[in-house]
C-alpha cells in the first residue's frame, strides 16, 4: 500500500507537469467590506493529486473553498477552469468538473432519512420518479456507505437525527463522494468526529479515488493525517500563500513551526503541583448512557476524559454541570462549575452580542451595583480578559461573530474563567481551532490549574490528553481505564479506547427500541385520542354508532381537517399561518357567492387565492420576514376582500357541492371518505412523493437543500400553495356544512388548526410532520365538541375543556416521548 | 450607504418612528392641517397596544418561538377583576387585578417550561381557559369601573394623557430592566440560544417564566386601565388589540426568533399602528369607502411596513460560521 501511494505521488507529479491544472486560481483577492479574507492568494489543483490545505484559523481556507465551490465570487484575480478563464466558478463549472465538498458544518437535513439526503443530490428534478425509486435509492445508499466505510452498520432508512456525530460525518463524506462525475473532492476537517480506524478507511478511500484521477483537497488541523495522505501541502496564512511543501520532506513539527505555533503540546513536567481536595466525586453513576461511572476530580489538576467519540464523555461533563445545584448521592460537586463547549455555534456563543457581553454573561454578579450592571466595571473586566487572551479583534465591542472560530473559543474560555468557577469543564474546546490558539488554550488551562481550579478536559484529539495529569478513558458509557502520570500517552489512550470493543447488548438495544418505537410513534397520540373520544361519545350516546350519526359527527370535522392540513404544510416549512381563519372565510365567501353563481369565476378566484398563498411564501422567503406577522397582516387582506365580496352574510352552497357532500361510497358517508382520502393523499405528498423530501427538507436545513441543487424558494412556494389548496378545500366543505357565506364564522379555525397540528404530532420548528396524525387529531378535536354537547357541559366551558385537553394531550406526549434533554 | 444600513440595523426603532411621521403627514394631508393634538390623541389610544406590545416583546425575546396568545384574554379577565375588586377597595383591588394577570402569566410559563409544551400552543390552550372563566364568571361580576380611578386615568397633564404618562413610566422601567440589569442580559441570552444560556449557568427556566409573568402583569395592567377608560368590562374587549399589539411588537424590531428587543421601537410601533387606524378612519369617513377596503389597506400596509423594516435583519441559524459571519460583521461596522 505504501509503495503504491508513493507511486501515485510521482504519478501525480508527472501528471502535474504534463496536463493542465483542473483549477487554477491566481492572485485572488476577496474582501468582505473592510475585512480582507484573501489577498493575492493562488491555488492550483491538478487531476489525481491530494492537496493538503493547512493554515491557522482565519487564514482564509474556508473563503478559498467557498470560491472553489462557487459560493463566493472573487473580488479580484483570475480563475481558470481546465484552462478556460472564468469570472467566477458558477454552478455550471461545479457540475461540469464535478466539484463536491464535505462541509465542516454538516450539510444534511437531519429530519430526512439518510438515503433521502443522498437522493436529493443525485436525482433529477423532474416532479415524478418511477415506482420503487425509494427502494433503489436505499440499496444504493447502503452500498455507498459500505464501500467507503465497511462494517458501519448504519441503517439508511433512519433519519440523520438518530445518528451519532461520527456516523453523520461518514454520511456527509459519502454524500460528497457520490457525485457520479466527481472530479474534485473537498474534505473540510473530515475526521473531526471519526475514530482512528474510520479515519483510516477514509484515507484509503481518498487514495483510491485519487488514483482514478480525481483531485482531492484535504483540509485538516491534524497534521499527521495531512502528511500521511497528501502529495503536496499548501500553507495559507493571513489570506495569502505562505509556502508549499512536500510532505515527505517536512516533519510535522516543522510544519507546525512554519504555521506560527509552538511545537507540540505543552510539556507536562515541571508543573506537577500537588492535587488539592476532591471537588467532583462520582461513584457508580448511572443514567442517560452512563454506566457505573466513578470518577474523582481534585482541585489543582487537569483531568482528561477520552475515548472514541460518543462513548459518554459529553454526557459525563453535562451530568457534572447539571449536578451543580442539586445533590445526588452518586455525584457530589463542591464548588461553582463552568462549562466551555467546543460546539461554539450550537451551545456557546450568543451571536447577537459583542465580545464583552459574551465574556460577561456568566459573571454579571461581579459587575452588579445596586441591582444595575455597572458599565465601567463591565468594560474593565472584559478588557482585562481581552488583553490577557490576546484576541485578534478590534476591541471588546466587536461582534462575536466577527471573530474566527479559535478566537470565539477563547471568548468562551474567558467566560468560564471570568465566572470564577472552581471547576472548569471543557468539551472539545479545540475543535477546529488553529495550532497557535490551541497553545494559548493549553497555557490558560495550565494557569487555571496553578490557580487551584479543577479542570476537566474532553477532547477528540488524543494527543491533547498529554497535557492532563490523569485521564479517564470511556467506552460505551463505562470508564474502562484511568491513566495517570507517565502512563498518559497517546498510545495508551488509544489502546484503552478500543478496550472490549464488541459487546453483546446490541440485540437487546434493538428489541427495546422496537417497543419504544411504538410508544414514541407520533401517530400513537392523535389516533389514541381520536379512538378514546369516539368511544366516550359512543358510551354517552350509543346512537352515534349508526351511519347517519357518524356522518353528522364527521360533517363538522372535515373543514377542520383541511384547515389543519393547510396549517401543516406551512408548519412543514418552519412557519405558521396566523391568518387561515379568514382565508378559509374568504374561500367560504368565494364558494357561496361566486362559485355558486358562475363556476368559472369561482374556480379562477379560488386559484388566485392559492396563488396568493404561494406569493406570500415567496415574500416571506425573499425578505426573510417572520411568517407569523406576515400571515397576521394577510388576514386583514383576506377579511377585506371577503367583506367587499359579501358585506353581509349570504350566498348559498352550490347544489352540486351539497349533493356531493351528502353522498357516500358504498355506505361510507362522504365526510369519512374525504378524511381518509385527505390523509392518504397528504401522506403521499409528504412522505412518498419525490418532491416531498424538498418540502420537508427546507423546514430543517434550507442550506442543505440549496447545496443539493434544489431551489429553496420554489420549495417554500409549493408548501404555501399546498397550504392554499387546503384552505380552499376547507372553505369549500365549510360551505357545504354551513350552506352560506359568513367570513366571521370561520375565524376560530386559526387557533383550532394550530392546536390540531400539534396534537397531530408535528413539530412547530418545521420539517417534522405527520399528515395522518393531523387528520386523526382533527377528527378528535371536533369529536370533543360533540362529546361536550352530549354530556351537556355548559357551552361556556367547552373552550376551557378544549384547552385542558390540549394541555393534557401534549403533557402526555412529553411523558411518552421523553428525550434525553439535559437542558 | 453601508453605514446608514448599519445604523438602521442597530436602531430598529427608526422604522416605526418614520411610520409615525408618515401617518401624521397623511392625516394632515386629509384634514388640511397638521394638528399636534392628533399625536396626543393617538398616543392615548395607543396605550393598550403599547402595553400589550411591550408585554409580547418580553415573551418573544425569551426565544424558542415563544409567543403569548392568551394576552387579550388576560386583559379581559383582569378588566373584570378590576371592576369587581376595586369596588371593594380601590388600591388593593387594583393591585389584585394586576396580580391576577401576573398569575395567568405564571401559569403560561410553568406549562411552557415544565410540561415542555410550545409556548404558542400552551398560551392558546390557557387562553381558552381564561376566556371560559370570563364567560362563566362575567355574569356574576360587576362591570362598571371605580369612578375615582376613571377620573384619574382619563385625566391629563397639559395635552398629555395620564395613560400616556403611565406607558412612558412602564417603558422606561422596562428599558432599565432589559438593558441595565442582569435579568435583562439573561433574558436576551436565553432568547438567542437556550442551550448556550443553560451552559453559561443561567437559570433558563426561571428566566423564561419571569418573562411570562412580566408579560402577564403588563397585560393585567392594560386590562385594568381598559376597563376604566371604556366605562366597564365586556367579554370581547381584548380582541381589538390583538393585531395592533402583535404588529407593534414585530414592527418595533423584536426578533421573532428571540434575543433582540427594542422598548423604544415597540412603543413607537404601537403609536404608528394607532395613527394608521386614525388615518384609515378619517379616510373612510371622508371618502365613504366600501366596507372591507379599510381592512384591505391595513393588512397590505402592515405587510409593507414589515417588508421595509424587518427585511435585511439576518436570520441566524445554529450552524453558521465563516464567511457569512464576516459579512455580518462588515455590515455592522
Amino acid at each position: 500500500m505504501g509503495s503504491s501511494a508513493a507511486q501515485v505521488t510521482t504519478g501525480g507529479a508527472t501528471l502535474a507537469g504534463a496536463t493542465e491544472p483542473l483549477l487554477m486560481l491566481r492572485d485572488i483577492d476577496k474582501s468582505f467590506g473592510i475585512t480582507r479574507a484573501l489577498s493575492r492568494a493562488s491555488f492550483d489543483i491538478f487531476p489525481g493529486e491530494v492537496v493538503g490545505l493547512v493554515g491557522p484559523n482565519g487564514a482564509g481556507k474556508s473563503t478559498l473553498i467557498k470560491l472553489v465551490t462557487g459560493v463566493l465570487e472573487p473580488t479580484a484575480g483570475t480563475i481558470r477552469v481546465q484552462g478556460r478563464e472564468v469570472q467566477q466558478i458558477s454552478h455550471r463549472e461545479v457540475a461540469q468538473i464535478g466539484i463536491s465538498c464535505a462541509y465542516q458544518d454538516l450539510s444534511l437535513c437531519t429530519n430526512l432519512a439518510i438515503y433521502e439526503n443522498f437522493a436529493l443530490l443525485n436525482m433529477n428534478h423532474a416532479p415524478w420518479a418511477p415506482v420503487g425509486w425509494r427502494k433503489a435509492k436505499m440499496s444504493e445508499a447502503d452500498a455507498l456507505l459500505e464501500r467507503f466505510f465497511p462494517g458501519n452498520q448504519i441503517d439508511v432508512a433512519k433519519p440523520v437525527s438518530a445518528l451519532t456525530l461520527a456516523e453523520r460525518q461518514m454520511v456527509e463524506i459519502c454524500k460528497a463522494l457520490m457525485n457520479e462525475n466527481l472530479g474534485l473532492l473537498i474534505l473540510d476537517e473530515p475526521t473531526s468526529a471519526l475514530s482512528a480506524n474510520r479515519a483510516d478507511q477514509l484515507h484509503r478511500a481518498v487514495r483510491e479515488i485519487s488514483q482514478t484521477g480525481v483531485a482531492v483537497v484535504y483540509i485538516s488541523h491534524k497534521l499527521d493525517e495531512i502528511q500521511k495522505i497528501c502529495h503536496r501541502i499548501v500553507l495559507l496564512k493571513n489570506g495569502t500563500n505562505a509556502g508549499e511543501f512536500d510532505p515527505r520532506q517536512i516533519s510535522s513539527d516543522d510544519l507546525v513551526s512554519v504555521m506560527g505555533g509552538e511545537v507540540r503540546v505543552r510539556d507536562r513536567s515541571g508543573t506537577q503541583t500537588a492535587a488539592g481536595p476532591a471537588l467532583v466525586s462520582a461513584s457508580k453513576l448511572n443514567g442517560s448512557g452512563l454506566k457505573d461511572v466513578s470518577v474523582e476530580i481534585n482541585s489543582g489538576e487537569i483531568v482528561g476524559v477520552s475515548g472514541l467519540v460518543g462513548s459518554g464523555q459529553t454526557t459525563l461533563l453535562k451530568t457534572i454541570f447539571a449536578a451543580r445545584n442539586g445533590r445526588r448521592s452518586s455525584l457530589r460537586v463542591n464548588g461553582r462549575v463552568a462549562y466551555v463547549s467546543g460546539d461554539r455555534a450550537g451551545e456557546g456563543v450568543f451571536p447577537l452580542w459583542s465580545i464583552l457581553d459574551n465574556i460577561l454573561v456568566s459573571s454579571m454578579r461581579t459587575v452588579n451595583r445596586f441591582g444595575l450592571l455597572s458599565q465601567a466595571r463591565s468594560r474593565d473586566v472584559a478588557q482585562h480578559w481581552f488583553d490577557r487572551l490576546r484576541f485578534r479583534a478590534e476591541g471588546v465591542d466587536s461582534p462575536i461573530t466577527s471573530l474566527s472560530g479559535g478566537n470565539q473559543q477563547k471568548a468562551l474560555i474567558a467566560r468560564g474563567l471570568a465566572s470564577g468557577a472552581d471547576i472548569l469543564l471543557l468539551n472539545d474546546p479545540t475543535a477546529g481551532v488553529d495550532i497557535e490558539t490551541k497553545q494559548e488554550i493549553y497555557t490558560l488551562l495550565a494557569e487555571a490549574k496553578a490557580a487551584g481550579k479543577a479542570v476537566v478536559l474532553h477532547s477528540t484529539e488524543d494527543v491533547e490528553m498529554e497535557i492532563c495529569d490523569r485521564v479517564y478513558v470511556m467506552r460505551e458509557g463505562h470508564v474502562t481505564e484511568e491513566l495517570a502520570g507517565d502512563d498518559v500517552t497517546v498510545q495508551n489512550v488509544v489502546r484503552a479506547s478500543f478496550a472490549e470493543v464488541e459487546r453483546s447488548d446490541h440485540v437487546e438495544k434493538e428489541r427495546s427500541s422496537r417497543l419504544a418505537g411504538l410508544f414514541q410513534s407520533r401517530l400513537l397520540l392523535p389516533i389514541a385520542a381520536m379512538l378514546i373520544i369516539y368511544v366516550l361519545n359512543a358510551i354517552v350516546n350509543p346512537n352515534i354508532l349508526s351511519l347517519g350519526s357518524t356522518r353528522l359527527l364527521l360533517n363538522t370535522a372535515v373543514p377542520l381537517v383541511f384547515a389543519a392540513l393547510g396549517q401543516m404544510f406551512i408548519v412543514t416549512a418552519g412557519d405558521i399561518d396566523m391568518g387561515n381563519g379568514y382565508s378559509i372565510g374568504l374561500a367560504n365567501v368565494v364558494v357561496a357567492v361566486l362559485l355558486s353563481q358562475n363556476v368559472w369565476v369561482g374556480v379562477v378566484s379560488l386559484l388566485l387565492l392559492i396563488g396568493a398563498y404561494a406569493a406570500m411564501g415567496a415574500l416571506i422567503h425573499l425578505r426573510r420576514l417572520p411568517a407569523i406577522v406576515v400571515t397576521l397582516g394577510a388576514q386583514f387582506i383576506w377579511l377585506g376582500v371577503a367583506l367587499i365580496l359579501a358585506p353581509v352574510p349570504g350566498g348559498a352552497s352550490p347544489k352540486w357541492l351539497s349533493r356531493f357532500y351528502s353522498s357516500g361510497v358504498l355506505y361510507v358517508p362522504m365526510p369519512a371518505v374525504l378524511c381518509v382520502v385527505a390523509a392518504v393523499v397528504t401522506w403521499f405528498i409528504v412522505f412518498r412523493w419525490k418532491y416531498g423530501m424538498v418540502l420537508r427538507g427546507i423546514g430543517n436545513n434550507p442550506d442543505a437543500i440549496e447545496r443539493s441543487g434544489w431551489s429553496y424558494i420554489v420549495g417554500k412556494m409549493v408548501n404555501y400553495a399546498l397550504a392554499g389548496l387546503m384552505v380552499v378545500l376547507a372553505g369549500l366543505f365549510f360551505t357545504a356544512v354551513t350552506y352560506a357565506a359568513d367570513v366571521n364564522t370561520s375565524a376560530t379555525f386559526c387557533m383550532m388548526s394550530i392546536a390540531t397540528v400539534i396534537v397531530g404530532g408535528c413539530e412547530m420548528a418545521g420539517g417534522v410532520v405527520e399528515p395522518i396524525g393531523v387528520v386523526a387529531a382533527g377528527i378528535a378535536m371536533s369529536l370533543i365538541t360533540s362529546l361536550l354537547i352530549f354530556v351537556q357541559v355548559d357551552s361556556n366551558l367547552q373552550l376551557a375543556v378544549t384547552g385542558l385537553i390540549i394541555i393534557l394531550v401534549l403533557a402526555a406526549r412529553v411523558v411518552t416521548r421523553r428525550r434525553a434533554v439535559v437542558a | 450607504m453601508k453605514r446608514a444600513a448599519g445604523f438602521v440595523q442597530r436602531h430598529p426603532a427608526i422604522w416605526p418612528i418614520l411610520g409615525c411621521v408618515l401617518f401624521f403627514l397623511l392625516i394632515g394631508g386629509l384634514t388640511g392641517s397638521l394638528d399636534p393634538t392628533v399625536v396626543f390623541t393617538a398616543a392615548r389610544l395607543a396605550t393598550f397596544a403599547a402595553l400589550l406590545g411591550l408585554a409580547q416583546m418580553i415573551v418573544v425575546t425569551s426565544g424558542d418561538g415563544a409567543i403569548d396568545l392568551s394576552q387579550v384574554y388576560v386583559l379581559t379577565l383582569c378588566a373584570y377583576a378590576s371592576t369587581t375588586l376595586m369596588d371593594a377597595s380601590p388600591v388593593l383591588g387594583f393591585l389584585a387585578a394586576v396580580l391576577i394577570g401576573g398569575f395567568a402569566g405564571l401559569v403560561n410559563g410553568v406549562i411552557n417550561v415544565y410540561l415542555r409544551i410550545p409556548a404558542m400552543v400552551a398560551t392558546l390552550a390557557t387562553g381558552y381557559l381564561y376566556f371560559s372563566l370570563i364567560l362563566v364568571g362575567s355574569s356574576h361580576m360587576k362591570v362598571l369601573p371605580q369612578p375615582d380611578f376613571v377620573a384619574l386615568v382619563t385625566g391629563s397633564v397639559g395635552p398629555v394623557s395620564t395613560q400616556t404618562i403611565l406607558v412612558l413610566v412602564v417603558a422606561v422601567a422596562l428599558a432599565v430592566v432589559l438593558y441595565r440589569t442582569s435579568y435583562g442580559k439573561q433574558l436576551h441570552a436565553v432568547g438567542q440560544n437556550r442551550t448556550a444560556a443553560f451552559l453559561a449557568g443561567i437559570p433558563t427556566g426561571r428566566v423564561v417564566i419571569t418573562a411570562f409573568v412580566t408579560g402577564g402583569l403588563l397585560s393585567g395592567l392594560a386590562g385594568v386601565i381598559a376597563a376604566a377608560v371604556m366605562g366597564g368590562a365586556f367579554q370581547d374587549m381584548g380582541m381589538a388589540y390583538f393585531l395592533p399589539s402583535i404588529a407593534a411588537t414585530f414592527v418595533g424590531g423584536t426578533a421573532a426568533s428571540g434575543g433582540r428587543s427594542s422598548v423604544l421601537g415597540v412603543s413607537f410601533g404601537a403609536l404608528m399602528m394607532t395613527l394608521m387606524s386614525s388615518f384609515l378612519n378619517t379616510a373612510e369617513n371622508m371618502f365613504d369607502l366600501v366596507s372591507g377596503i379599510k381592512q384591505l389597506i391595513m393588512g397590505a400596509f402592515l405587510v409593507l411596513i414589515l417588508f421595509v423594516s424587518v427585511a435585511g435583519t439576518k436570520k441566524h441559524r445554529r450552524s453558521r460560521a465563516g464567511a457569512p459571519a464576516t459579512l455580518k460583521a462588515s455590515i455592522g461596522d
